[in-house]
């Protein structure tokens, strides 16, 4: 894992420079994510500071059909061996906007109930905190994409999707079981909310 | 009977004084002795501490609050009182409110106590300064320090709420002096409202249901690292990693590690397997979209505990001197199994600073 995070922040310093040359795999993908994987609303989401393990990771899903999307199924197919792990590493490598992590316990208290959800979850219901899997403020690792900074329709659309199970693949179901607890006035309100953290 | 305790006392001290007395004072005490685990039961009703929201403003809940902070995010006290990359909130769910994940409402009731294997009486305080030591794989606090004093006052609070919401009580939690705070909350003077001290005796507050991980049975077949691998493999590794070292982001480790030179040490109580088994079984995968089986359970938390790790704090220098006398239950310092050497022979160092 240190490896990995060096290797990771290795990169980062690396694509601040000089970003890698483009894989002839992505630039299918850059066409509705972005040359840079910036995203365009609402043809792609942000690709660029995700994870790479999660993009190979979802690549996959979607091959598999566990991850159901009719634009994204077949583009999935365009990719195979090594070029999924290319990809990935591309679109992961790129810059994206500063986020100032707000750690746990900076406050006791949130007046506002979605960030209450975000920083403390809700146990009541065994929803635990965005952040503890998602990193402060939703940075993302490993197989946990980043939030911050996202598209609200997209973080939406994908918080209903794994409610109505077109989304699966998770490891033991730990995601689909949390979004399956959040009340659409919650979805909106946290799709708002990641996405606003810029 | 007086006069029978009281000789008793009298032969003891005489055997004991100038000898044991002496070493005793300068060891470090067992305070992650193994609880009286029980059993969960069918729908029982658990203590809710009040929300953190209705914490009063002033000195008395600004101790409180720091409490909270210090327990979710305990990585301000590295290289002072912590070593290790953990934050008190991993063991214990939700900020330590959770039944059966260790809630501190229900530890706070439960001290002082008298624990055998350091025979004497043991304050809240000095069980926080246990978990300094073994868990964190620090440096403890100094007695009264605001840090203990902070998570004596928080843990009080949300244990006193909970005792009043349960009585119908609506009023604000009595404020308790730094001194009475540390001390616990099993002792006759501890101020508790009338309706409260009907309704349960001080034993019965001492084990409040909910109170540390709920004991599960033995398993069918002993367990087993080898099998725990293929548990851990298939439904740990993907947020604590394949090398059980856990993820950082932006600095917080919030997906922590289990064994390791960054995690808990040698004489922390989750090192044993029974503790492990029932905190895994009750508790993780987390967020319980998925239920372990009581096999599964017991064998990952094999796997999980013949890993290296921290050195136990009370070595000497003799690994199998110290099996013997503080290691006589379900773990694996001392035992070579998976692979290692001796566990324990090639410990990591205790209280690291960061940057080492």
């Amino acid at each position: 894992m240190m490896k990995r995070g060096f290797i990771m922040s290795a990169l980062l310093m690396l694509s601040s420079a000089s970003y890698a040359a483009m894989p002839p795999q992505a630039a299918l993908c850059g066409s509705c994510h972005g040359p840079q994987g910036q995203g365009v609303e609402p043809l792609g989401p942000r690709l660029a500071g995700l994870p790479s393990d999660y993009i190979v990771k979802q690549i996959k899903l979607f091959q598999s059909g566990k991850r159901q999307n009719s634009t994204m199924q077949p583009m999935a197919m365009t990719l195979q061996g090594d070029a999924i792990v290319a990809v990935a590493e591309y679109f992961s490598a790129f810059d994206v906007p500063m986020v100032t992590p707000h750690l746990r316990g900076e406050k006791a208290v949130y007046s506002d109930p979605t960030e209450q959800l975000v920083y403390q979850g809700d146990w009541q219901r065994v929803i635990p905190a965005c952040v503890t899997c998602h990193g402060p403020s939703g940075h993302g690792i490993g197989e946990f994409p980043r939030l911050a900074g996202q598209q609200a329709s997209y973080i939406k659309s994908q918080l209903l999707a794994w409610q109505k199970d077109t989304r699966s693949g998770d490891q033991d179901g730990v995601m689909d079981t949390i979004a399956d607890k959040l009340t659409s006035a919650e979805v909106d309100a946290l799709a708002k909310y990641f996405s606003e953290l810029k | 009977m007086k006069l029978h305790h009281l000789s008793w006392l009298v032969i003891s001290l005489f055997f004991s004084i100038g000898f044991s007395v002496v070493v005793q004072a300068e060891e470090l005490p067992d305070k992650q002795a193994e609880l009286n685990a029980k059993v969960k039961q069918d729908g029982q009703l658990y203590l809710t501490p009040a929300p953190l929201s209705t914490i009063p403003e002033g000195e008395f809940g600004d101790k409180v609050r720091l409490g909270y902070q210090l327990f979710v995010n305990s990585q301000q006290m590295r290289d002072a009182y912590v070593g290790n990359n953990l934050n008190c909130s991993n063991c214990h769910m939700d900020a330590g409110r959770r039944a059966n994940a260790a809630p501190l409402w229900a530890a706070y009731f439960a001290y002082p106590a008298y624990r055998k294997k350091n025979d004497k009486v043991n304050s809240f305080e000095e069980r926080l300064q246990g978990c300094f030591t073994y868990s964190m794989n620090g440096k403890p606090p100094a007695s009264a320090n605001k840090e203990l004093v902070a998570l004596s006052a928080y843990s009080y609070w949300l244990g006193m709420s909970g005792l009043m919401q349960q009585a119908g009580i609506d009023s604000a939690v009595p404020e308790l002096s730094d001194s009475e705070l540390l001390k616990g909350g099993k002792r006759d003077e501890i101020p508790l409202p009338e309706s409260i001290k009907n309704a349960m005796t001080l034993e019965q507050r001492a084990s409040l249901p909910g109170k540390g991980y709920p004991k599960i049975a033995k398993p069918a077949q002993a367990y087993s690292p080898e099998r725990g691998k293929k548990v851990y493999v298939a439904h740990c590794q993907s947020c604590h990693g394949d090398d059980g070292q856990g993820y950082e982001t932006s600095g917080v480790y919030s997906l922590p590690p289990l064994w390791g030179p960054q995690s808990f040490n040698w004489g922390a109580g989750m090192h044993r397997v029974n503790t492990a088994a029932y905190f895994v079984y009750e508790n993780m995968p987390f967020g319980k979209s998925y239920q372990l089986s009581n096999q599964d359970a017991w064998d990952v938390a094999a796997f999980i505990n013949a890993q290296e790790r921290p050195q136990d704090p009370r070595f000497e220098g003799d690994i199998k001197a110290l099996k013997e006398k503080y290691h006589k239950h379900q773990g694996y310092y001392g035992s070579s199994v998976n692979g290692h050497k001796e566990l324990g022979s090639k410990a990591y160092p205790i209280n690291p600073k960061r940057s080492d």
